[in-house]
């Protein structure tokens, strides 16, 4: 065991200069031998104490008083080891271990032991819940602000179209609430009604959560047939709320543009004709200020997409205030 | 179509349709009826094991005997527009179907949708 022969040298060197080993004992004495957590912290003690628990434990095993005498007894033990043990042994006991199987049973676990693990899993707890929170709203403000200022992405603009109650509606009427923007016509087979279904929820969800601060709007990229009587009509069943935006053939298309919006509508067309527009199935999700913050597309469960509409709506941080953004 | 074997009262008028051939109102009442007949006449495509009603000649024949009654119904309650986009629409569910399979048997794996991508920067 060559690192215990080091000590024991050491342990001879200190000893040589009575002073310095009187010095040495006394700091033994003085710094509290009860073991802490900190013990690992006070090399000299540990030093001393290893060694003897090999080179020394069957001259030590029946002292009651393991504390001082055990580590003495090391630095006896290249001496006159006896003699040693008994000058201290009128030391009262400082240590509330008193066998050496319960000092090594003590030190085997090293510093843990029950309240550490818990505080140590508590900690970690803590930390990873807050930095994934972070790390989300980091994530939803890059997504935010990706679309703010230089560079942002041209999706939206102003438009002047007509509501469900014939009445003007422009891209202004949008500022102060946040909308959410789908594009559609009354007259596709399956999946606008479907996705009018979910956005009805969806705009449940969140106003359930954040109060009416979403406006909800289909416009119709089918001027021709979704006059506003026909509108209102076709968006009440889904939710009263939805505001239905038509105008002119060129108005639509403008808008369209505007929202990268897809659609093949034929410019001409008779009256009672049939056919079907193609158009892109995205939800728009503008903000108060009218710049774009997410597309939210079929992918999304009702319930996902209100997640994200409401983490973005939580988020905003708006130079107003919310009672005087949304009066 | 009096003639027909279960033509009932219900399908003699269909929907309201314009004279070209789509919904007066695509209403919810009306987009169930459809949604109803369009499945009927396919659980008897099913039946009949015809995939493909309307692209190929053989597939409309085929169609026209083993379901013409249903397919009679399904173009009542359906704008005609619909009844097109719908029967397209089976046979590129199932190419779409069979893709998956062939892909997923070949050991791939079909990576969910990701969230659109939409340009969010210049250039």
């Amino acid at each position: 065991m060559a690192p215990s022969g080091n000590y024991i040298q050491g342990a001879v060197r200190a000893l040589r200069p009575s002073s310095a080993l009187g010095r040495e004992l006394e700091a033994f004495r003085t710094t509290t031998p009860r073991r802490t957590f900190a013990s690992t912290q006070r090399p000299k003690t540990t030093i001393a104490t290893r060694p003897a628990y090999t080179s020394e434990s069957s001259c030590l095993l029946g002292a009651r008083n393991a504390g001082s005498k055990e580590r003495i007894g090391l630095v006896g033990s290249s001496r006159k080891p006896l003699l040693q043990t008994r000058t201290f042994s009128n030391t009262a006991p400082r240590n509330k271990l008193k066998t050496i199987e319960q000092v090594k049973a003590r030190n085997k676990g090293g510093p843990f032991n029950l309240t550490a693990a818990i505080l140590f899993i508590c900690t970690a707890g803590g930390l990873y819940a807050y930095l994934t929170y972070e790390k989300e709203r980091m994530a939803r403000k890059r997504i935010a602000d990706q679309t703010k200022g230089v560079g942002k992405p041209k999706v939206g603009g102003p438009f002047d179209l007509v509501d469900q109650d014939g009445m003007r509606f422009t891209s202004d009427d949008l500022l102060g609430k946040y909308s959410l923007v789908y594009f559609g016509f009354s007259h596709c087979p399956d999946i606008c009604p479907d996705e009018l279904d979910k956005m009805a929820l969806m705009y449940n969800k969140v106003v359930e959560k954040c109060g009416p601060v979403l406006v909800p709007i289909m416009v119709t990229c089918d001027p021709a047939r979704d006059n506003p009587a026909v509108l209102k009509e076709y968006l009440h069943e889904f939710h009263p709320e939805i505001v239905g935006l038509t105008g002119e053939y060129e108005n639509i298309k403008q808008t369209c543009k505007e929202y990268r919006v897809y659609f093949s509508t034929p410019p001409n067309v008779k009256p009672g004709q049939d056919y079907l527009v193609d158009h892109s199935i995205y939800f728009y999700l503008m903000d108060p200020e009218g710049d774009f913050v997410e597309a939210i597309g079929r992918n999304f469960t009702a319930d996902q997409a209100a997640k994200v509409i409401t983490d973005h709506i939580k988020d905003w941080e708006g130079p107003l205030k919310k009672k005087d953004r949304w009066a | 179509m009096g003639w027909l074997p279960w033509g009932s009262s219900e399908q003699e008028g269909g929907v309201k349709k314009t004279s070209g051939g789509a919904f007066e109102s695509p209403s919810r009442t009306n987009r169930a009826k459809c949604y109803e007949a369009r499945d009927a006449f396919f659980e008897c495509l099913d039946k009949n094991k015809i995939l493909d009603s309307i692209n190929s000649r053989a597939g409309q024949i085929a169609t026209r005997e083993a379901c013409g009654a249903s397919d009679v119904v399904f173009e009542k309650n359906c704008a005609h527009s619909w009844v097109e986009y719908f029967k397209k629409q089976r046979v590129v569910n199932y190419q779409k179907e069979q893709t998956i399979k062939r892909i997923e048997a070949q050991g791939g794996e079909i990576a969910p949708i990701e969230a659109p991508q939409l340009p969010l920067r210049r250039g």
